[in-house]
């Protein structure tokens, strides 16, 4: 009851308003948006995960962009669609993936490159992308809002993200154990190590193999 | 210079990506009456601390230390930096000072100041400490992380979904399988379509063939067919079932390019 009459309170304020959502999804990509831009110039600063990543570098040095641009064009759509339904815009797939690496992939694809290399107008691009996707959402859920009860399947989503996650630890041993024997050992310990914390073990995987590869280098 | 440059482009990008993310993972406590901007995931592990500042505190860090090997290895700091670390870390602090939920964890405005200081540090920090690593660690990590990564993606996430379309019920695993097939043929990874297959089968199971659910099928429809185009699918599908490209065809994709 408290909560409902906060809310009526603060309704109207940016903090809490529907009319300052694209505001914050422009905020947040900008931010995104210029990450992948630093990447892009320095090798480090993309706000998502080694796999994703690892499409746009594939375009960045000389392959295709195709599978980035698709990959991330596609989770953007599909995400817009879910998170105006459910009240919860999924970051990571919408503005990480969608607007991290789809975007910049599309743009790079067209041989657009200022937008990605100049860090101002990266931060720029970000921002209007980031108005339209908050104003698409803004505009389905005021069409649809109470119409329709459905979440979409977006349940069934989670649970297949959250498992992903779990396989990259023992991807990352495995892998790890193709490297060399000392690099395989050094993950195989961290992750067990990490395991006996409670820790991911990937993070416990990924340094582990890195002590061990610090002092047995392995070549390229 | 580098390292200057690195320095000022990385405050600009925390503070901006912690403010929006502080708000936004405060904003779902007040979803679905607020439209938030966050994950499902963060909602559920926010709720299990349980408010104890040292539980925040300590599940942030475990993912800080796999984003930093991510970042030093690969350039990649992975989704947990908005998902887990700064929500989780601001949360930490703000309880510190006052425990009660609806004044501090709930509260888009302290959450989104305390965040994007959070984001100013931890983005700064992943990426002065890894531009400056040595080589050997780099090699590791990319020969370790690379081969994991690409089997993750071209592999595992799209069996994982494309098992729980097929768990969710009859409608999504069909629409899953079709779209996923199509996504695997035209964009290379099967996963976005199975997702838009689960989105309309589910959405097609809950509430029926309405024009809600229409416009989405051909909206995806759309989407495939587009996209197919640009990557030149059309006259790779033709040529490879023995066919010649028509001149009207070959011409269109001439003009734009693809």
């Amino acid at each position: 009851m408290d909560q409902d009459i906060k809310d009526l309170e603060h309704a109207h304020s940016f903090w809490y308003a529907d009319w300052s959502f694209p505001l914050i999804v422009g905020i947040m990509s900008a931010g995104v948006f210029a990450g992948t831009s630093m990447y892009y110039n320095y090798g480090v600063g993309a706000f998502n995960e080694v796999a994703i990543v690892a499409m746009l570098k594939a375009g960045m040095t000389g392959g295709s962009y195709g599978a980035a641009a698709a990959f991330g064009a596609s989770f953007l759509f599909a995400r817009i669609l879910e998170g105006s339904l459910v009240g919860i815009l999924d970051l990571g797939g919408s503005i990480l993936t969608g607007v991290g690496i789809g975007i910049p992939a599309i743009l790079l694809s067209m041989g657009i490159e200022a937008p990605v290399k100049n860090f101002p107008l990266a931060l720029l691009t970000g921002l209007v992308i980031g108005l339209i996707i908050g104003a698409i959402i803004y505009a389905v859920r005021h069409f649809t809002l109470g119409q329709s009860k459905a979440t979409f399947g977006a349940d069934v989503m989670m649970g297949a993200g959250n498992d992903t996650g779990r396989f990259l630890g023992p991807l990352i041993i495995l892998s790890a154990v193709t490297a060399s024997i000392p690099i395989g050992i050094g993950a195989t310990a961290g992750a067990a190590i990490f395991y006996a914390w409670k820790k991911p073990i990937a993070g416990g995987a990924i340094i582990g193999a890195m002590i061990l590869g610090f002092f047995f280098p392995v070549k390229l | 210079m580098h390292f200057v440059v690195i320095l000022i482009e990385s405050i600009i990008i925390g503070g901006l990506v912690g403010f929006a993310a502080g708000i936004g993972a405060a904003r779902m406590f007040n979803a679905p009456t607020v439209q938030a901007l966050g994950a499902f995931r963060t909602l559920g592990e926010m709720n299990a601390a349980q408010g104890d500042p040292a539980s925040h505190f300590s599940f942030g860090l475990g993912f800080f230390f796999n984003a930093w090997a991510s970042t030093v290895g690969a350039g990649a700091f992975t989704q947990d930096v908005t998902h887990r670390v700064i929500p989780n870390w601001s949360a930490a602090i703000l309880l510190i000072k006052n425990k009660n939920l609806a004044e501090t964890m709930h509260n888009p405005k302290k959450m989104g100041i305390m965040s994007a200081l959070i984001g100013v540090v931890v983005v700064t920090f992943l990426n002065v400490t890894s531009s400056s690593i040595p080589a050997s660690l780099q090699v590791t990590a990319v020969k370790v992380l690379v081969p994991a990564a690409t089997v993750l993606i071209n592999m595992v996430m799209p069996i994982i979904f494309w098992l729980a379309a097929i768990d969710a019920g009859r409608r999504s695993g069909l629409f899953g399988t079709v779209f996923g097939g199509m996504a695997a043929l035209i964009m290379g990874n099967a996963v976005p379509g199975v997702v838009l297959g689960i989105l309309i089968g589910k959405g097609v199971e809950e509430i029926g063939w309405t024009r809600i659910t229409r416009i989405m099928l051909a909206a995806v429809i759309l989407l495939f067919v587009l996209s197919a185009f640009f990557r030149s699918f059309d006259i790779q599908l033709l040529k490879e079932f023995g066919m010649r490209a028509p001149q009207w065809l070959q011409s269109w994709h001439n003009a734009i390019g693809g």
